[in-house]
């Protein structure tokens, strides 16, 4: 079997295999795509109560062994000072010159043991070290269920419950009070007589859990919850609603992993075979550059800045530490102009010059969306994740910009769609590239960018001073 | 819900059957076990209009067997179509009816061998043949594979048989490449078989937009081998495979209206029929969804005359539903239309989503219902004309397209208003989020909505109103 590095070889440049990739965006298998309809089960999360069924579209991985916190921090932007049994953080490493490889959250159930969920490129980096760099470790990965023969056969089932009424639906569930836990700390918890982990969570300000256990117990866990939620309105949320729940919240799931060039990640990439993930991973959308390295984002990029922490050795720190003056652009929040968007949407009923179909509510139709964001004709960043929120009533995208153009109210304009007709990914039609209007807002996108929009007049009420 | 509960028992305590139906919480009729889309359901639209696609037919469909020497006699009793030539080796559409003569559902006759036939469709008309194989006095054994489950959970889904189809204008050039020499084009719903690898296949002619395809099926554990052979057959010729999004879009450029209500709610004479269904059936479960909406059930019920098989209906034979049909035989019926939307009432469903307070109902692409049976309101001039029956997106057309019967003064080219939701903020579906109803004009046109259609009405929005 060919090494990725040898499949770029053939492929000349990195940038032409992604954007034309076979492989489509990130799917949500075991959930139907609806419970009841897409639009009441996003609406639930901001009104009501959820259930998030988060079991199948990330893969584990299982660290265990005297190094492993050795290994781990050696790969963290993060401190592991603040690590200890019951706690879960953010875990990101970044490439030797100091880009995202991926983010996944890393759960310490016990002294030296871990278990790290989430796309796979940050999992296959760890085990690549693990190996290579003679750790004394053990480890164990679960894929996700898209890249397992078996797919529904996880070791472990993994729930969230979110929103205003979570708390309730937790309580009656428990049968009673919902031991305190501070954010990102675990604690074993009892439903439907299984014992379940809670790792204490959120969304929008509002407190919620993640539940993990076997998954043999999935189904008890699930519907003694479900029959909890009925009274405050708990739904349960299917792949469609899911993907788009990210566009409020602010997390970008989809970072290019930093791996395809530079000489220092030679080793991994003749690690890494012609069936990986990243040998496999689609670029989508309207940012076009030759060089791969413009695809890849810094931790600030991300909006994870204050995680680094320089006291401790891992990979990408010189590289980060000279970038760390600056400058960096920023995490925002794109609100797409509604005139625009009805624009793409309504050439569906064209003759001709049909945009690059919008999905609901995810219109991500790649693995890494890349759209292109100017201002005064100028590419002035990018955007990723993109779709539309029933809550908000609106289209939105996670974008980074130059800080130039990242104030709140800021008027930039987005590029959908591909060039040219579009590349030869499957989930491409032949379509015409449109530009769409865009207001700079916050990430999250909260109650506040809500208010930039109520009073407002149109679309120029708000340029700032 | 008892287990053992009847469709007569439920529907005594639920009141109304309408009201029942209508705030039916099964959810959306689902496609099931086909990914939602092989490629983008766009280009899978585009390619059995331009190239050739595979439907996978395997799963949505109920697969009733009769068999015994009675078998065609069964048939016979309750189909309105002729049963005078149809020797093994035929196909048909049947299209059973209640006493009354109004449609219980539709599928595929199949004459598989002497005295050994199978119906495939929805479930509906499949009940009602067994009803009658086990309940009346025909010599026929049955044997029923149900449609696969609409969230298998990880389960392994096995059906009987796996069923696929080749279409398109190349639809031929992959058969035969399959077969690796000529096959013979039969006629219309003829059958025979062909090879494909080592395996012998069995075959229907069938056919879209005028271009002639097939039918294929077999034992499902073979399903895999000849998909593969079929997608590299059609590799040089464009073939696409259509996933479950695309898959029940084709009928609206086709024209068959898959989803009639059966007609078996009332009537004392389907009485003993809905004791013998369960409660928990298609016809107990299903839903009713859209605009029109009237407290009396038969009010949705469709002659086979409305759903364009009135050519099928043959007095030659006695059939249930005969005398009722005579009855309405020579009369005007209303029929069967596609309706083309106006894109700028549609554009403004979509600038809803957008806008502050309740939206108008989701258009989802390319299908739109949100329910078992679609029964949208058409009128003109504040009266009601007929009703649409199954409405989505045709990225060929660049339309929404749904199909629909209309009264008989109602003429091609005329503009019908189709009013879109559901009253007084939505029935209680799960599909149905709270939201109004808008009128959306729309262009009675053909069916199949064909070139005719397009180079008569295309380029802006011409339209003449009903005088």
């Amino acid at each position: 079997m060919k090494t990725l590095e040898e499949v770029l070889r053939a492929a000349g440049n990195p940038v032409d295999l992604l954007r034309n990739a076979q492989a489509g965006p990130n799917v949500y298998p075991g959930v139907p795509p609806e419970y009841t309809n897409w639009r009441e089960e996003t609406q639930a999360w901001q009104k009501a109560c959820v259930l998030f069924n988060l079991s199948y579209h990330m893969a584990d991985l299982y660290v265990e062994g005297p190094d492993a916190t050795k290994l781990l921090s050696s790969l963290a932007i993060n401190t592991f000072k603040n690590v200890s049994p019951g706690r879960a953080k953010q875990f990101v490493p970044c490439s030797h010159d100091g880009h995202v490889i991926g983010d996944v959250i890393l759960f310490n159930s016990a002294p030296e043991k871990y278990v790290l969920v989430g796309r796979i490129p940050a999992l296959n980096w760890i085990t690549y070290h693990a190996q290579a760099g003679k750790y004394d470790v053990k480890l164990e990965l679960d894929e996700r269920s898209a890249a397992r023969k078996d797919p529904l056969n996880r070791k472990q089932y993994r729930f969230q419950i979110q929103g205003p009424n979570a708390m309730k639906t937790m309580e009656k569930v428990l049968g009673g009070k919902v031991p305190e836990v501070k954010f990102f700390h675990v604690a074993p918890m009892t439903i439907a007589g299984k014992k379940v982990t809670a790792l204490r969570h959120g969304m929008a300000g509002q407190p919620g859990f993640e539940l993990v256990g076997p998954m043999a117990e999935g189904d008890a866990v699930r519907d003694a919850i479900v029959k909890a939620g009925e009274e405050f309105g708990l739904r349960l949320v299917g792949g469609r609603a899911y993907s788009a729940n990210t566009l409020e919240s602010g997390w970008i799931p989809s970072p290019l992993p930093a791996v395809y060039s530079g000489e220092q990640m030679k080793p991994y990439r003749q690690w890494l075979k012609e069936d990986s993930y990243e040998a496999r991973a689609s670029i989508g959308g309207s940012f076009v550059s030759n060089r791969i390295e413009d695809y890849y984002l810094s931790p600030w990029d991300m909006g994870y800045g204050s995680f680094i922490d320089f006291e401790h050795e891992f990979i990408g720190r010189e590289a980060l530490q000279k970038m760390a003056k600056g400058p960096h652009r920023r995490k925002v929040t794109l609100a797409l102009e509604n005139a625009d968007v009805l624009k793409v949407i309504g050439s569906q009923l064209q003759k001709s010059g049909r945009g690059k179909f919008m999905e609901f509510p995810s219109a991500v139709y790649s693995m890494h969306p890349y759209d292109k964001v100017l201002a005064g004709g100028e590419t002035v960043g990018l955007s990723t994740w993109v779709g539309y929120s029933a809550n908000e009533g609106r289209m939105l995208t996670i974008g980074i910009l130059d800080a130039a153009h990242a104030e709140p109210g800021t008027e930039v304009t987005f590029v959908w769609g591909e060039e040219n007709g579009g590349t030869k990914k499957p989930t491409v039609e032949r379509h015409s590239q449109m530009e769409i209007r865009a207001i700079v807002c916050p990430v999250p996108y909260a109650e506040t960018a809500r208010k930039v929009y109520s009073d407002s007049k149109g679309w120029r009420a708000k340029t700032p001073a | 819900m008892k287990k053992s509960q009847s469709l007569e028992e439920l529907l005594k305590t639920a009141g109304n059957p309408v009201a029942m139906l209508r705030n039916s919480r099964i959810g959306a009729y689902v496609y099931p076990v086909v990914p939602g889309e092989f490629s983008n359901w766009r280009d899978e639209q585009a390619a059995w209009q331009k190239t050739a696609v595979l439907f996978d037919q395997s799963h949505h469909m109920v697969e009733q067997y009769v068999e015994g020497k009675d078998a065609l006699k069964l048939f016979t009793y309750l189909g309105t179509n002729s049963f005078a030539n149809f020797p093994v080796n035929r196909a048909k559409q049947l299209a059973p009816c209640s006493h009354s003569g109004h449609v219980i559902g539709d599928g595929i006759l199949f004459h598989l061998e002497t005295n050994k036939l199978v119906f495939v469709g929805r479930a509906p008309a499949a009940n009602w043949i067994q009803f009658h194989a086990e309940t009346g006095k025909f010599k026929v054994k049955t044997y029923k594979d149900d449609r696969s489950p609409g969230n298998a959970k990880g389960k392994a889904v096995v059906r009987r048989n796996y069923r696929y189809q080749i279409q398109g204008p190349n639809a031929w050039q992959v058969i035969e490449k399959l077969n690796r020499g000529p096959v013979p084009e039969l006629k219309f719903f003829h059958m025979a078989t062909m090879k494909i690898g080592k395996r012998k296949v069995r075959t229907l002619r069938h056919g879209m937009a005028g271009a002639p395809g097939l039918e294929i099926w077999g034992p499902y554990r073979e399903r895999e081998e000849i998909r593969a052979a079929i997608v590299e057959a059609g590799r040089d010729f464009g073939l696409k495979e259509v996933g479950a999004r695309a898959y029940a879009t084709n009928t609206l450029e086709s024209g068959w209206i898959p989803s009639p209500l059966p007609a078996i709610y009332t009537d004392q004479r389907m009485q003993a029929f809905r004791k013998w269904l369960p409660a928990a059936s298609y016809e107990g479960t299903g839903s009713i969804g859209g605009s029109f909406n009237s407290s009396n059930i038969e009010d949705y019920y469709m002659t086979p005359y409305e759903l364009g098989y009135g050519p099928f209906v043959k007095f030659d034979h006695d059939f249930i539903g005969r005398a009722a049909l005579e009855k309405v035989a020579g009369k005007p019926h209303r029929r069967k239309v596609t309706l083309a939307w106006n894109a700028d009432d549609v554009a403004k469903v979509w600038r809803s989503m957008l806008e502050k307070g309740d939206p108008y109902k989701y258009i989802d692409l390319p299908l739109s219902n949100y329910t078992s049976a679609s029964y949208d309101r058409l009128s003109n001039g504040g009266k009601t004309v007929g009703m649409s029956m199954f409405a989505g997106y045709s990225y060929n057309e660049r339309s929404m397209l749904s199909l629909g019967v209309v009264d008989p003064d109602i003429q091609l080219g005329n503009e019908v208003k189709l009013l879109w939701g559901e009253e007084g903020g939505g029935s209680k579906k799960t599909t149905v989020e709270r939201h109004k109803q808008i009128e959306i004009r729309a262009i009675v046109s053909p069916v199949p909505y064909a070139k005719q259609a397009q180079t008569t009405y295309h380029e802006g929005w011409r339209s003449k109103a009903v005088a």
